[in-house]
């Protein structure tokens, strides 16, 4: 993809790292019925897997999308854990409940109230059998028509899940070499996961997790300097081993770790407008060394007028297109409380004026 | 002199993120030295405003709040007994929840553990809260403040729908309501009839005991 090159294409790419269900099935006008999670397998069940594979592909060959996303499946015949109430269990130890708003499971809780319970875990093996079902049906749909990222949770994030946000913290106060081993061990799994995912056939990869809120980055930047941006850059490292970019997805305000980020990944997808993430400033500090993705805000595609989302999609690709290394995208996804008009805007918007040279005024 | 510094070293632990068990420490050393639980409470409080503020400002990061939150729960937990048989009161207190539709939590546990460390009774209703069960708690708990809270776009509709339906039940007038999450903003709260909107979990403390002095 040239513009991962940083160089001018014919029109700047647009894609969305997740639609939720229901825009999937109004964009396709079809009824999967399925249930989704971009945050984490829910089911073995490949059937279903396959049928949301295919309204997806549906949904982004309809949009144009240049890139598709896809995570990594559960094994072979693995059936969630249940709690004593009768919740499911993901692989990790996170509590899943499903919104039937959206139609997806979201973690919601999670199973372990002490560090040792988590050593007693059966931790997620990365070579386990039918981990690339996903990815590789998914290839089989799409050939060379659409770009293929594959998607890999980050450590700090899984783990700030895994244990519920009070008993991270908590944790990483009192056992912060406790914290530091699950942080490491999930990003070993990450590495073995990218290695399966480029041989999947991953023309990219995208690692989600949210490293900052509106008021900043969510830990301490000595713990991110010390832990978290290290295991980072030895997934980086895996992709561009193979020659792939690595584009790091975190919502929120990542100014103070700007400086290091750049010097590890690819790309950044958020590009959070609601944390005071500029995209201007950006561009002109990183625009030759970052791939930039997003900068519509999410929140926005929810609220706003159609008019007011034009405007905004403009200005994005005014101030990110020119020179390439931009991908027009929400700020996270297209949750199913956006309006789907809005959503459409974005890409007719990107279509019209994503041409280069770029001519928006 | 050495109770003053013992007093003072409690509040800076806040501030400085110390470990949990040094803080359970020097409130027991200071309960054996007589200090007053009230004394120590307040002082914990006044260490938990500080951690406030240096977070608004940028100072300190979001586990920093938390670790602080939990550091005064655990005070909290050491002075219960000691403050039952005194004199001290709540400020108020809180029902709180997430409203219908909406299975977040992460903001709404963070106000609970904020507003408890500052001194209300906080009722957690949890999350996916209907109408029905945010007026029953209003007429049942007859709190002074019911606080609701979202992070979907969607649930806000369901957000709208509360405040008429306090109104309805008559209990609107004894109650002040507060809202807060991603989405909303001032002009929502206004919209919707709220008496306060918090722009963050340090924030909804401040404009709980604003609400709570109004009603005064």
């Amino acid at each position: 993809m040239t513009t991962l090159e940083h160089k001018e294409p014919d029109c700047v790419p647009i894609t969305e790292l997740a639609i939720d269900p229901p825009h999937l099935e109004r964009i396709t006008q079809t009824q999967h019925g399925g249930e989704a999670s971009i945050q984490t397998a829910v089911t073995a069940d490949r059937r279903a897997e396959e049928a949301i594979n295919g309204v997806t592909v549906l949904a982004y060959r309809k949009l144009g999308f240049e890139i598709i996303p896809c995570a990594f499946s559960s094994p072979d015949g693995w059936v969630s854990s249940r709690t004593s109430d009768g919740a499911p269990v993901d692989e990790w130890g996170r509590v899943i409940s499903y919104d039937s708003r959206s139609m997806t499971w979201v973690p919601s809780g999670s199973i372990f109230s002490a560090p040792e319970q988590f050593d007693q875990f059966p931790f997620p093996d990365p070579h386990a059998s039918g981990r690339t079902f996903g990815i590789e049906d998914m290839k089989k749909r799409i050939g060379d028509e659409i770009a293929l990222a594959g998607l890999v949770k980050d450590p700090f994030a899984c783990a700030w899940e895994i244990f519920n946000v009070t008993n991270f913290v908590r944790w990483l106060y009192e056992r912060p070499n406790f914290v530091r081993h699950v942080i490491e061990r999930i990003a070993d799994f990450n590495v073995e996961m990218i290695k399966r995912l480029i041989d999947a056939q991953a023309d990219l990869i995208v690692c989600d997790g949210d490293y900052a809120e509106k008021m900043g980055p969510l830990v301490p930047l000595n713990f991110f300097r010390e832990v978290i941006l290290p295991n980072l850059r030895r997934q980086a490292d895996v992709a561009h081993k193979a020659g792939l970019k690595f584009i790091k997805h975190t919502d929120g305000n990542i100014n103070p770790i700007l400086h290091d980020l750049v010097s590890i990944v690819d790309g950044l997808h958020s590009i959070d407008p609601s944390a005071s993430m500029d995209m201007g400033d950006l561009k002109r500090r990183y625009g030759d060394k970052l791939i930039l993705m997003g900068n519509v805000s999410t929140d926005n595609l929810c609220r706003k007028s159609k008019q007011e989302i034009e405007q905004e999609t403009k200005e994005c690709i005014r101030t990110a297109a020119p020179g390439g290394g931009y991908i027009l995208s929400s700020s996270n996804s297209w949750y199913s409380d956006a309006k789907l008009e809005n959503c459409l805007a974005m890409v007719e918007i990107g279509r019209r004026y994503g041409r280069y040279p770029i001519h928006v005024n | 002199m050495i109770l003053a510094s013992l007093v003072k070293e409690i509040q800076n632990a806040f501030t400085e993120g110390a470990q949990i068990e040094k803080v359970q420490s020097l409130v027991k050393k200071a309960l054996a030295e007589s200090i007053s639980p009230i004394e120590i409470m307040n002082t914990m409080r006044d260490g938990l405003a500080t951690v406030g503020k240096k977070y608004e400002q940028g100072e300190l990061f979001l586990s920093e709040l938390i670790i602080s939150g939990i550091m005064a729960q655990e005070v909290s937990n050491i002075l219960r007994p000691y403050l039952q048989n005194s004199e001290t009161e709540f400020l108020g207190k809180v029902v709180i929840g997430t409203v219908k539709g909406d299975i977040h939590d992460l903001g709404k546990n963070l106000v609970s553990m904020m507003l408890t460390s500052a001194g209300f009774q906080v009722i957690d209703l949890g999350v996916d809260v209907s109408q029905e069960k945010f007026v029953e708690a209003a007429r049942g708990d007859k709190p002074e403040v019911v606080a609701m809270s979202c992070l979907l776009t969607s649930a806000m509709d369901e957000m709208k729908l509360i405040v008429p339906r306090l109104e309805e039940a008559g209990v609107r007038n004894r109650v002040k309501v507060l809202v807060g999450g991603r989405p909303i903003t001032p002009d929502f709260a206004r919209e919707i009839g709220a008496d306060g909107y918090g722009k963050d979990a340090v924030d909804a403390v401040n404009v709980a005991r604003t609400a709570l002095k109004k009603a005064s």
